[in-house]
């Protein structure tokens, strides 16, 4: 009797095992990808940040001395101040002007499809091409267009925008808007379509005006997108580094302290010091900033949603 | 951590995209030249001729084809490369060499990059600056060439000296086929309209700025600028190590001071351009001067031959009646003291070919070599009065005495020596140079923030 059952609990364990490994088997092509290419380098980056390695020579263990140092590195302190400022204005800033973009377009209005392409255009335009031509909106010079008009129209002092370390972070954060907000725009609209007529018409017999429908019907049904789209924006913001390389980094390619950031300062490290080990530790920094704002903005998220 | 691996991934995606993007076309062409050259050469010669055979082996040591990888930047630019193969190929027909253009923005990092895998198959390696040479030492990637040198008894006393300055403790890991120095190109028309006498190859700083000044023309949408400054630090900042008392790794930088302070003058009174807007437009110094309103502008001697070949191919043509006077010197200090920087070929630990490699280094530093370079309009490392002719009897090159004088030098001094911290040395410079050109903080702070800033990296 007991040699019975456990004969059927073996056939049963190897059906099992069967069927396990035919599922494996068709995780396996995805999972071998990102084991190599990502689980690997972040084991890797885990244990070069306890270490000094210039990519050649030996590795050498040395603690927490990596943290201690890039703490103590005023371009990495200046890297974490200015992507946190960076975070900070440009997420709400995008989040507003998509939405507000995405209700104009939203109307049924003439050319709505061109107006839809206008606004998202920047997105996909090549960085390279449009930070050139910013740049050469915003010039510093008193003969630049944008310059012109502050002296002209508002009577105002020109700025130097990216040449100048009081004005670089602006003339970043305005510039990365105005190329996003295309993006999330379209998720919006996205949104947008999927509330149900009926609601509006409903709160229409009830005599509610546009800005009631807007606080109490459009904004509440976005909500899974608005979520979405925080947290979309607050990491695509963390790993800023493109747009900076591209308007800051000037004709010789290096960024100052009024305007590094920390994938800049990560790949700095990195690449032109051979220091890998502070490079980790200043990745597993932004990996825990990233994850600590993620983890937040999901518990907002459930509260919200209890509501 | 996602960041780190996404910005390793684009370093990745870099390095591939300057290889197979800006490389490619470059690189195949010529090399699918020389491997039909070489083809049909050893088909000749071994049926036919047994003694010319016979005499290769001796010189080459081996008849084997060999293909030599060379990692570069710039191919389709850059005069010297294909004349300097082909020079080599004819002597050596059974060795093909293939270009690897890596780009020119990021090229050390690129080819430490490179280096530091293990599938790199490089024979030789262009080295592009000091800094980026010591990190490959560093990184211990390249060959000692010591024993080589030895062993061949290559004459290093025809390198004016320079290889002592990248000697690192007592090991050699590059020859230098270039090298370049800083002069003072000027346009001749501005100074003719002017009425102003041309600079001379004897000028103090003081001379030097009030010459700039004499021929500027501040008047709006008529600008003639007197001098013209790069955005790189080493337009103003070097031009205080020419006395020899100073470097540029010494945690002080007192001596910056009056070079900073006459350019900033310069900056407010209109006489060279807003170093704000050149950096922020990134416009180019060649560009700057083929505007035609640029007087005179300090710059290396790589800048010659460019601007022979733009004026030939009629590019600029506002700029074709130019000259070069010796870089302008302190009180006291004898003239032709200049900056340099050289251009170098090394072999990774890691080549497949070594003694080939080595055949081929030796060949574009030594004389040969030189006389190649010298007539594409380059200063080779080696230089000597044959080269200087040569290069001033180029077609193109200023016909008055003063230019071919200008590149005869007294004392150089390299951008940057040989030194473990050079990057991060940089860095500190780099950042202070531009808040002083941005005039967001006066010289004397900036001056106290690099030296805090470099003692600090050196003392690390």
């Amino acid at each position: 009797m007991a040699a019975g059952i456990t004969a059927m609990e073996k056939n049963m364990k190897r059906r099992q095992r069967k069927r396990n490994l035919v599922a494996y088997s068709f995780i396996a092509p995805n999972f071998i990808g990102f084991a190599v290419f990502t689980l690997g380098p972040i084991v890797l980056a885990l244990l070069m940040s306890f270490a000094e390695w210039d990519g050649s020579n030996a590795m050498k263990f040395v603690g927490l001395d990596n943290f201690v140092q890039i703490f103590s590195d005023d371009r990495f302190t200046s890297a974490l101040k200015n992507t946190i400022v960076y975070s900070i204005f440009t997420v709400p800033i995008t989040l507003i002007m998509a939405l507000g973009l995405a209700i104009l377009l939203n109307q049924k209005i003439k050319g709505t499809n061109f107006f839809r392409t206008v606004a998202f255009f920047p997105y996909v335009a090549s960085l390279v091409a449009v930070a050139a031509v910013w740049n050469m909106l915003f010039t510093p010079a008193k003969g630049g267009i944008v310059n012109q008009l502050l002296m002209n129209v508002f009577h105002a002092q020109p700025l130097k925008w990216a040449a100048s370390s009081s004005t670089v972070m602006l003339t970043i954060i305005m510039f990365s808007v105005w190329k996003n907000m295309g993006y999330y725009m379209v998720i919006y609209l996205a949104g947008l379509q999927g509330i149900s007529e009926d609601l509006y018409e409903a709160a229409s017999l009830d005599g509610a005006n546009a800005w009631q429908k807007f606080r109490h019907i459009t904004v509440p049904q976005l909500k899974p997108t608005t979520f979405f789209v925080t947290i979309m924006l607050t990491i695509n913001c963390f790993k800023v580094y493109d747009i900076v390389y591209m308007l800051a980094g000037g004709s010789n390619g290096v960024v100052n302290k009024s305007a590094i950031v920390l994938v800049y300062y990560i790949y700095e490290e990195a690449f032109r010091n051979w220091k890998l080990g502070r490079a980790s530790a200043s990745a597993l920094v932004l990996f825990a900033i990233v994850l600590a704002v993620t983890l937040i903005q999901f518990k907002g998220e459930k509260n919200y949603a209890n509501d | 951590m996602k960041k780190r691996i996404l910005s390793s991934l684009l370093a990745m995606t870099m390095v591939v995209a300057s290889i197979t993007g800006c490389g490619a076309a470059a690189e195949q062409a010529p090399a699918a030249d020389t491997t039909a050259q070489t083809e049909t050469k050893t088909e000749e010669a071994a049926p036919a001729d047994n003694t010319q055979a016979a005499a290769e082996t001796t010189e080459t040591a081996s008849d084997e084809p060999v293909t030599l990888k060379w990692a570069l930047w710039d191919v389709s630019s850059t005069v010297y490369y294909q004349p300097l193969i082909d020079a080599y190929t004819a002597a050596h027909p059974n060795v093909t060499i293939e270009m690897v253009d890596l780009g020119s923005t990021d090229y050390s990092t690129v080819l430490g990059t490179q280096l530091s895998g293990a599938g790199s198959d490089f024979d030789v390696v262009t080295i592009k600056d000091v800094p980026g040479y010591v990190s490959l030492v560093n990184k211990g990637v390249l060959e000692p060439l010591n024993d080589r040198i030895a062993a061949d008894g290559v004459d290093l006393s025809l390198y004016n000296g320079v290889t002592d300055q990248v000697t690192i403790d007592g090991s050699l890991y590059e020859l230098p086929f270039r090298s370049d120095i800083w002069v003072l190109f000027y346009n001749k028309d501005i100074f003719d309209k002017a009425g102003v006498d041309y600079p001379t190859n004897d000028m103090t700083w003081e001379e030097y700025d009030k010459l700039a000044r004499s021929v500027t023309d501040t008047t709006p949408g008529a600008e003639v600028y007197g001098s013209h400054y790069h955005t790189w630090r080493s337009t103003i900042q070097l031009d205080g190590i020419l006395d020899g008392k100073h470097t540029i790794v010494d945690g002080n930088y007192d001596f910056t001071k009056p070079y900073y302070e006459m350019v900033l003058a310069q900056q407010k009174d209109g006489v060279c351009m807003d170093y704000a807007t050149l950096k922020t437009q990134g416009l180019h110094y060649s560009a700057a001067f083929a505007q035609g309103n640029v007087a005179t502008m300090n710059m290396g001697s790589w800048f010659i031959a460019t601007l022979i070949q733009k004026i030939k191919d009629g590019e600029y043509t506002d700029c074709t009646n130019w000259g070069i006077v010796k870089y302008p010197h302190a009180d006291g200090v004898e003239a032709g003291s200049t900056l340099s920087t050289i251009t170098a070929l090394s072999i990774p630990t890691s080549a497949p070919n070594k003694d080939a490699a080595w055949d081929f280094v030796k060949f574009v530093s030594g004389a040969e070599g030189a006389e190649v370079m010298a007539s594409t309009g380059n200063i080779p490392a080696m230089t000597n009065k044959t080269i200087v002719d040569i290069i001033a009897s180029m077609d193109g090159f200023p016909t008055d005495d003063a230019s071919k004088e200008a590149l005869i030098t007294s004392h150089t001094y390299l951008e940057m020596p040989a030194n473990d911290k050079s990057s991060e040395i940089e860095t500190v410079l780099n950042e202070q140079h531009d808040l002083i050109m941005n005039e967001e903080v006066s010289v004397d702070d900036a001056i106290a923030a690099m030296n805090e800033g470099v003692q600090a990296v050196l003392a690390q």
